[in-house]
């Protein structure tokens, strides 16, 4: 049935090779209507009620092929969740055609449930009040994983994740980094083709980042499991996504390689230079001219910033060192951060 | 079928392990429970120190009809506990996703994840009374009348569990809280005596808009061999399988209209 699916969805698209998920003008409205404020407001909302139609996803075409890990990022409420919810099968599109791992899944909510994994940062989905073993043992009869390979994969992802610590702590003592992993762990339990997650790393520090990190590679280059995850922490990205989709106002506004999309649309390189002396401090207005900026990063370093276009870096740094006593210097792309926060402010790719 | 069992049996038992981690607070849902089981028969008592009889039914009678109000509605307490909180819990933030998450169907998840335990001790309680009036009302059970009681039993569960789910369903519409529940659930206590006490417009509805009867009053009239109610008595399988269906359609319709929260 599923390849049969799987070869419907390949023929309608007219794709030669057929992708895990594909998605053609999917588009999500929410109807909500204008409170109004006050006890003879809130009367009025009873009897009287004005709708306002939100277009949370507008239009949105992409394909994904498996064992891909694709980055799927824009700022709050640009639709990343709502996207998300549509592939998952919480929501119900308005408009649009979505096929994933050759299901419809809002149609075939409860079949399809047992191919994904769907992990969200922000609501743990476990039960809060059990721990955390007893929750993968539930989840091992609700999804009818035979016993050698829950076992199996409970070792592993006990190892990599070191879950050994906490497995029989209620969810609810957990830290958000502890939690993180579990429901991490839960998500694959069942071997799922496809992972979903959204904001995976939300308020983690470096160490549990970079273990959930380490982990979706090796479950990706192991499993071959297909990855989507949105997040607007971008390291997560350049960790381990090659693809990156961006979304904005409901619409995707870029949609390729992630080195390819820095070439692209970095604007202006940096150069990050170390004076020798406090001295030279008082020198520095004369090389910020032109185009270029110079800021202060600590006592005795600073980062100038110019545009590609108007100058060279070899340019920019022979200045530099005619011009002051510098002990050391680093040329760095503009970061990834920067780049994306003018698309959000833009709303374009330009 | 055999894997939903098996895991009505693990829901059932991780609540009840939870459960038991607060003793003293089941405990005291325990008496509070049976505190308002007692007052209940308490208040009939009380009614026929005044009177002989109610229209023309007898105090076993009316307490027979009393106790087998509340061996179905003790069950559907059991189960029923995650719906009243279900606009607030799953709605409104948003727990619902979790439920869509899963391979099992929502109306599994949704009944079975958390029990009010206590309620047990009124399909217990009903029982012991019910059989206490056979007795004294010299009914003479055979093996037929007692498959009809678990069939009834079993199709008043129901009746309630399809009237509730069609309520709370509303909250897929509407997220501010409506409040038509408490109402309605005021009305279960109409079951507790006969219908015909009543008036017309409250026998019609309640047996027709709202089919509460159908899940106390029409199957005991069975059992106190009335039997100019039989022909209703038999529609109760009926009653309860089209309720159930309603129900199920109405909640489907309402899962499809789930718009889940921000983020």
């Amino acid at each position: 049935m599923i390849g049969a699916h799987a070869a419907n969805c390949a023929q309608w698209a007219g794709y030669s090779m057929s992708p895990i998920v594909l998605v053609e003008n999917l588009t999500k409205e929410f109807r909500t209507f204008r409170r109004r404020e006050g006890v003879w407001g809130a009367l009025q909302n009873l009897f009287v009620r004005e709708y306002l139609t939100v277009r949370a996803v507008d239009g949105v075409s992409l394909s994904i092929e498996p064992g891909e890990m694709v980055g799927y990022i824009g700022a709050n409420g640009a639709g990343k969740s709502t996207t998300i919810k549509m592939l998952t099968g919480i929501l119900v599109p308005t408009s649009g055609k979505l096929v994933a791992n050759g299901f419809v899944p809002y149609r075939d909510r409860r079949h399809y449930t047992r191919h994904i994994g769907v992990v969200f940062g922000q609501r743990t989905q476990l039960w809060w009040d059990i721990a955390v073993i007893e929750s993968f043992k539930l989840l091992k009869e609700i999804y009818s994983i035979p016993e050698a390979n829950y076992r199996q994969r409970l070792g592993v992802f006990s190892e990599i994740l070191g879950l050994n610590d906490y497995l029989h702590t209620p969810v609810r003592k957990l830290s958000l980094g502890e939690r993180m992993r579990c429901d991490l762990a839960a998500s694959l339990l069942h071997n799922p083709p496809l992972l979903f997650l959204d904001e995976p790393t939300i308020g983690l520090d470096v160490v549990a980042k970079d273990h959930i990190r380490e982990f979706l590679k090796e479950v990706n280059r192991t499993e071959r499991t297909t990855v989507m995850l949105t997040t607007h922490d971008l390291s997560d990205i350049e960790e381990l996504c090659r693809r990156i989709l961006i979304i904005d106002k409901g619409k995707i506004l870029f949609d390729g390689d992630l080195q390819e999309m820095k070439k692209r649309l970095a604007k202006f390189n940096q150069v990050k230079f170390f004076l020798k002396d406090r001295a030279q401090v008082a020198r520095l207005p004369l090389i910020a001219t032109d185009g270029i900026s110079c800021e202060r990063v600590d006592e005795l370093t600073y980062l100038m910033r110019f545009e590609r276009e108007q100058h060279s870096s070899a340019e920019v740094i022979r200045t530099l060192v005619n011009t002051l006593a510098v002990r050391d210097i680093l040329v760095e792309e503009e970061p990834i951060e920067d780049i994306v926060k003018r698309i959000y402010l833009s709303g374009e790719v330009a | 079928m055999k894997r939903h069992l098996r895991l009505f049996l693990l829901y059932f038992a991780q609540y009840a392990k939870v459960r038991m981690a607060y003793k003293a607070d089941f405990f005291i849902a325990v008496i509070s429970s049976m505190t308002a089981t007692v007052l209940g028969f308490g208040f009939v008592l009380v009614l026929f120190s005044k009177i002989p009889r109610l229209q023309d039914w007898s105090f076993y009678e009316v307490l027979f009809l009393y106790g087998f109000s509340l061996v179905p509605l003790g069950f559907f307490n059991v189960i029923s506990w995650n719906l009243y909180e279900f606009g607030d819990v799953y709605i409104i933030q948003g727990r619902f996703d979790r439920i869509l998450l899963r391979p099992v169907h929502t109306l599994f998840q949704i009944l079975f994840e958390k029990f009010r335990l206590e309620s047990l001790q009124e399909v217990l309680t009903g029982t012991v009374v019910i059989a206490v009036c056979v007795q004294r009302l010299r009914l003479a059970w055979h093996g037929a009348d007692y498959l009809w009681f678990a069939l009834m039993v079993a199709c008043g569960a129901v009746i309630y569990v399809s009237v509730f789910l069609i309520l709370t369903a509303v909250s897929f519409w509407f997220e501010d809280r409506v409040g038509i529940v408490p109402p309605v659930f005021n009305m279960l206590t109409f079951g507790r005596y006969p219908l015909t006490i009543y008036n017309v417009f409250i026998q019609f509805m309640l047996s027709w808009i709202i089919p509460f009867a159908f899940a106390s009053f029409y199957p005991t009239t069975h059992f106190l061999r009335r039997e100019s109610f039989e022909s209703l008595f038999h529609l109760v399988p009926v009653v309860a399988a089209s309720f159930f269906v309603l129900a199920l359609i109405v909640w489907e319709r309402g899962v499809r209209n789930y718009s889940s929260t921000g983020s």
